[in-house]
């Protein structure tokens, strides 16, 4: 072995950067004193020839390691066969994420739970409202005749605002004869409601009209119980009563009884449609309503 | 993130498999033999394709590939005897010998050179094949192997004399003889 005794010491200093001058590593100033020593040294010239050889010849025989075919298919297969695990398949984050998806099912089914809750509790004190005239004013009250009332005396009290509805109740409600049909209100309540009472398959029936004051149905398929010509119906049990109702622009229709719940919401789909046409059109052919006045005052009477 | 989207096997073929070439030479120049470094490539895609959803799509694959073999090699060789030349090298006798700029011959068989390279220690010969094959950058060849810069420009040094040393005997071995040798030959006769 040769031992190389160097011509200077800038030869020293230029062969210790030979290597990153080989790698491309130098700063840009550094490698230009590289190239200038290189031009005029013949020794340092050799050397970084005879490393660049050695370099060469080390790149062309890694080259002439075949891959063998065989094994990217065998490796192909493997891959194929096996979907990598999630999260690195580490229990920790696997349980973090079963946690946490817990947590959130929870959240939303408690969620929904209370929505549904909201939901019902809108329904049913809505509909309470029309339960309570039919119990105060109908059942306890009793305010009604053996004998029906003669229909010019029904439209007299209802007034031309509702006169017309007695025509749409009575035309929709076969089977059924309205015995009274009057303005009233609950006790211990403002509220007025358009009562329809009736008589028909062995029992009392209320149909009942008020205006809603800010109170809503609530939105969405599960509070529904039915829908006739594009009207919701919603029902509830309270009071030992079955109740179904709608709503228009202005006002909650009712249909109270102590009849099954479906015959209960089946006559409500009946009457539904045409009173929610009449109540919103409120045109003098139908049946005179003006939702813009309630001139209630000299009308209505208070059941105690 | 706890989840992420399905993996594509074609996403992982498209991205890794064009590596497998530089891999598999790599790996056949640093195991022991052949058997070992397609056992070697094998944990390499299957490590790769396991944590794929690591890997972020459009950065270096080829970087992070090398990453895994080279993690895996070092898993390879706690199995390995220790090899007893890495002591000679880090011998200062030996070290101050590898400043000789041994000659080396003007034939070169490609041959001589994988014996040659079989002869130097891993852990200069991994740098080496890094650096003069693979075309990593210092930066890369450190990240790679987890070493500190200096180390991985100190053992590329010295991986490349010992790799022409190593030449040089394995030339001769042959009955190539270096260029100089030949000529001081010549004016002896």
């Amino acid at each position: 072995m040769n031992v190389l005794n160097f011509n200077s010491e800038q030869c020293a200093r230029i062969r210790r950067h030979l290597d990153a001058y080989l790698s491309n590593e130098l700063l840009v100033e550094t490698t230009s004193d590289v190239l200038r020593h290189l031009e005029s040294c013949e020794a340092c010239s050799r050397e970084l020839e005879a490393r660049t050889r050695v370099r060469e010849a080390l790149r062309r025989a890694a080259v002439t390691q075949i891959p063998p075919e065989e094994l990217r298919q065998a490796i192909q297969r493997q891959i194929r066969k096996r979907q990598p695990e999630f999260w690195g398949g580490s229990p920790q984050l696997t349980w973090a994420a079963a946690l946490v998806v817990v947590v959130v099912l929870v959240g939303v089914m408690a969620q929904q739970w209370i929505r549904l809750r909201q939901g019902r509790r809108m329904v049913a004190s809505v509909l309470a409202l029309g339960v309570s005239d039919h119990l105060q004013c109908a059942i306890k009250g009793h305010n009604y005749p053996d004998i029906a009332n003669p229909p010019e005396q029904l439209r007299q009290k209802l007034g031309p605002q509702y006169a017309g509805l007695l025509e749409v109740v009575q035309q929709k409600l076969p089977g059924f004869e309205v015995l009274e049909a009057h303005i009233c209100s609950v006790q211990g309540s403002p509220r007025k409601y358009v009562h329809f009472i009736t008589r028909g398959r062995g029992t009392i029936l209320s149909v009942i009209l008020t205006r809603r004051e800010g109170e809503q149905l609530p939105n969405g398929k599960r509070f529904v119980s039915g829908n006739s010509g594009s009207v919701n119906l919603y029902e509830a049990h309270l009071d030992g009563m079955n109740a179904a109702g709608f709503e228009s622009k202005g006002y909650f229709g009712f249909v109270v009884s102590d009849l099954s719940q479906a015959m209960t919401v089946q006559i409500a789909s009946e009457l539904a449609p045409p009173l929610k046409v009449a109540l919103d059109a409120g045109s003098e052919s139908q049946a005179r309503v003006d939702l813009g006045e309630v001139p209630f005052a000299a009308r209505w009477h208070r059941h105690s | 993130m706890f989840f992420h989207p399905k993996l594509r096997v074609e996403d992982f073929e498209a991205e890794a498999m064009p590596h497998f070439p530089d891999l598999y030479r790599t790996a056949r120049l640093l195991a022991q033999d052949r058997a070992e470094s397609e056992d070697l490539v094998q944990e390499v895609y299957l490590e790769a394709w396991k944590s794929f959803h690591r890997f972020q799509m459009g950065t270096n694959c080829r970087a992070w590939l090398f990453k895994i073999l080279f993690h895996r090699l070092h898993h390879f060789r706690r199995r390995w005897a220790k090899a007893a030349k890495m002591e000679a090298w880090e011998n200062p006798e030996d070290q101050d010998n590898l400043i000789a700029e041994t000659p080396i011959p003007q034939e070169i068989r490609d041959e001589d050179v994988l014996e040659a390279l079989g002869r130097v220690p891993s852990e200069f010969r991994e740098v080496v094949l890094l650096a003069d094959v693979q075309e990593f950058s210092y930066k890369e060849i450190a990240d790679t192997l987890k070493l500190p810069l200096g180390t991985v420009m100190s053992r590329l040094s010295r991986g490349r004399k010992l790799l022409r040393r190593e030449l040089a005997g394995v030339a001769q071995s042959f009955g190539i003889t270096p260029a100089k040798d030949r000529e001081r030959a010549g004016e002896s006769a």
